[in-house]
């Protein structure tokens, strides 16, 4: 159970490096360009949205496998 | 719009006069006083940190800097806040067994034992103090210049930002960080609320979304995309704004400490869970404020278009409960800075009870009229200034991680290359030297050197040990 605790929690800290990473490139922050847009809502923002809400449900994910989250 | 303001005020008052009497009789001690008696849940905690984080600069500035500099604000501080909260989550449980194991009186004291020498905790203090002390200056600048500009000819700046000063003295000095715990928790909820409902008057204004960058976009363009019109969102700005934002819970010590104080460590995960939704919504809600300060104020000063979005525009019992909330929300964050350097100078310091509570009490009194000196003399960037501040401390990041982190005490190394970091950042921030080397950014570089340096160094002593 407290390896497979630790294997999820490695898989949450790797996919916030991830999101990390993808947030700097081009893929979010491409210089000067705001298409496609999303609902009305530039890509900056809603990818940037996207990301935010994710890095913050991995946090809730992280809670419950954090290797301390049973003491 | 000013009986509502008299209403509004005078409940929150009475709320804060009596959180100040109800803490004053449940502080037994100079530990209570200090650390609320290191027993806080997850509501009231989650509402403490989230109100001592988001304040005049995310309600003020954020719509400011959305305004001005356009969406890549979000990237700036939301995705930013994302990654902290999990850092919270990461290494929250790390600080706290530090702090099982040696005690703690503040981060300065706790970083002392870490590493074994007390230069750990000046150090720490020292950085904290440079850089935080500006930071609680936008809070109070930041309020002052708003409510000049909303009450016209009533008091000049320097009064109001006076009379908040005097009034956050008052109920920290009485009440301790209980109080301030109380107060923080009215002032986030408030802040959330009428955030909110400014946002969704904002958005109503356009019709909707969608309509809304639309119209932006007709104004400006260069607005719905990095790096924004005057080319501030360049990636290596965000990178480095990223960095200096993650460490922010380790190196800006009222910010440590509601950490350190929760009741245990699933208060603590939960807490940097709820912190990450309220941190989301909060600056969700500053953006079509912003963008409706680019279509309709494009041109106004900071304080013109935050007076005229925040109250004048509003219904007057919003205005007010407005103008409340920001009162509230500079007071909130400012009380705990001030007293987190109190904190941490009776963590560096010994002798009596009585006569290091004493020294901790003028302490508190001194960093506050320095914080309101420099309010009175900086200038009105409030997010830029809030910014320095973060990267500032977040220069001691690697110290504070090295000695929570490491299984042996780091080395004096670490201190005196943290110490090189802050002053050639500082000096860099008042244009001494220049604020990059070649292409790279001055802060991106520092973090870069730091965090390799520490780590080669903690692993090297860790590899011998």
């Amino acid at each position: 159970m407290q390896n497979k605790k630790t294997l999820y929690w490695r898989l949450c800290c790797g996919a916030m490096v991830v999101l990390s990473v993808l947030t700097f490139t081009p893929l979010v922050i491409p210089a000067g360009r705001y298409e496609p847009m999303l609902a009305g809502v530039p890509l900056t923002l809603w990818a940037g949205i996207a990301i935010a809400v994710a890095m913050v449900a991995l946090t809730l994910v992280g809670t419950y496998v954090h290797p301390d989250s049973g003491e | 719009m000013t009986l509502w303001l008299w209403i509004i005020g005078g409940l929150y008052l009475a709320a804060l006069v009596y959180a100040t009497i109800h803490s004053k009789q449940r502080t037994q001690s100079a530990d209570d006083y200090v650390l609320a008696g290191s027993n806080v849940g997850l509501f009231l905690g989650f509402l403490t940190f989230s109100a001592t984080v988001f304040s005049t600069f995310t309600l003020m500035g954020m719509p400011d800097f959305f305004r001005t500099h356009g969406v890549g604000a979000w990237i700036f501080l939301a995705v930013s806040d994302g990654g902290m909260v999990f850092l919270i989550l990461a290494l929250g449980l790390y600080l706290r067994r530090r702090v099982a194991e040696k005690g703690f009186k503040g981060m300065s004291g706790l970083l002392a034992e870490c590493y074994g020498q007390r230069w750990g905790g000046y150090v720490y203090f020292a950085g904290a103090f440079l850089f935080l002390v500006p930071y609680i200056a936008i809070q109070i600048r930041g309020i002052g210049i708003f409510l000049e500009g909303a009450f016209p000819g009533m008091l000049p700046f320097w009064g109001w930002a006076t009379l908040i000063v005097v009034v956050m003295l008052i109920y920290s000095e009485i009440g301790g960080l209980k109080a301030i715990i109380f107060s923080d928790a009215m002032q986030g909820l408030l802040l959330m609320t009428v955030t909110w409902i400014v946002a969704l008057g904002c958005v109503r204004y356009f019709g909707g979304v969608g309509a809304m960058f639309e119209q932006v976009g007709q104004v400006n363009e260069a607005l719905l995309s990095t790096p924004g019109p005057n080319g501030l969102f360049s990636v290596q700005f965000l990178v480095a704004s990223f960095f200096a934002i993650l460490m922010y819970p380790f190196t800006q010590p009222q910010v440590a400490v509601r950490i350190v104080i929760m009741k245990d460590g699933a208060s603590t995960r939960r807490m940097a869970v709820a912190v990450g939704v309220f941190a989301v919504m909060l600056i969700m809600a500053t953006i079509p404020i912003g963008m409706y300060g680019a279509v309709r104020y494009a041109d106004l000063s900071v304080s013109d278009f935050l007076v005229n979005v925040l109250m004048f525009d509003q219904a007057p019992i919003i205005g007010a409960a407005v103008a409340v909330g920001l009162i509230a929300a500079a007071m909130s964050t400012a009380d705990s800075q001030i007293f987190a350097l109190g904190a941490e100078v009776r963590s560096l310091i010994s002798g009596t009870e009585r006569a290091v509570m004493l020294r901790t009490k003028l302490a508190i009194v001194f960093f506050a009229v320095a914080a309101l000196v420099f309010a009175v003399l900086s200038n009105d960037q409030l997010v830029l200034l809030a910014r320095v501040s973060f990267a500032g401390t977040a220069m001691l990041g690697p110290l504070v991680l090295a000695g929570i982190l490491s299984k042996t005490p780091p080395g004096v190394e670490v201190i005196v290359v943290t110490a090189l970091g802050v002053v050639v950042f500082g000096i860099s921030s008042l244009g001494v030297i220049p604020a990059s080397v070649g292409a790279v950014r001055m802060d991106l570089l520092l973090f870069a050197v730091l965090g390799v340096f520490t780590l080669g160094s903690v692993l090297y002593r860790n590899r011998r040990a």
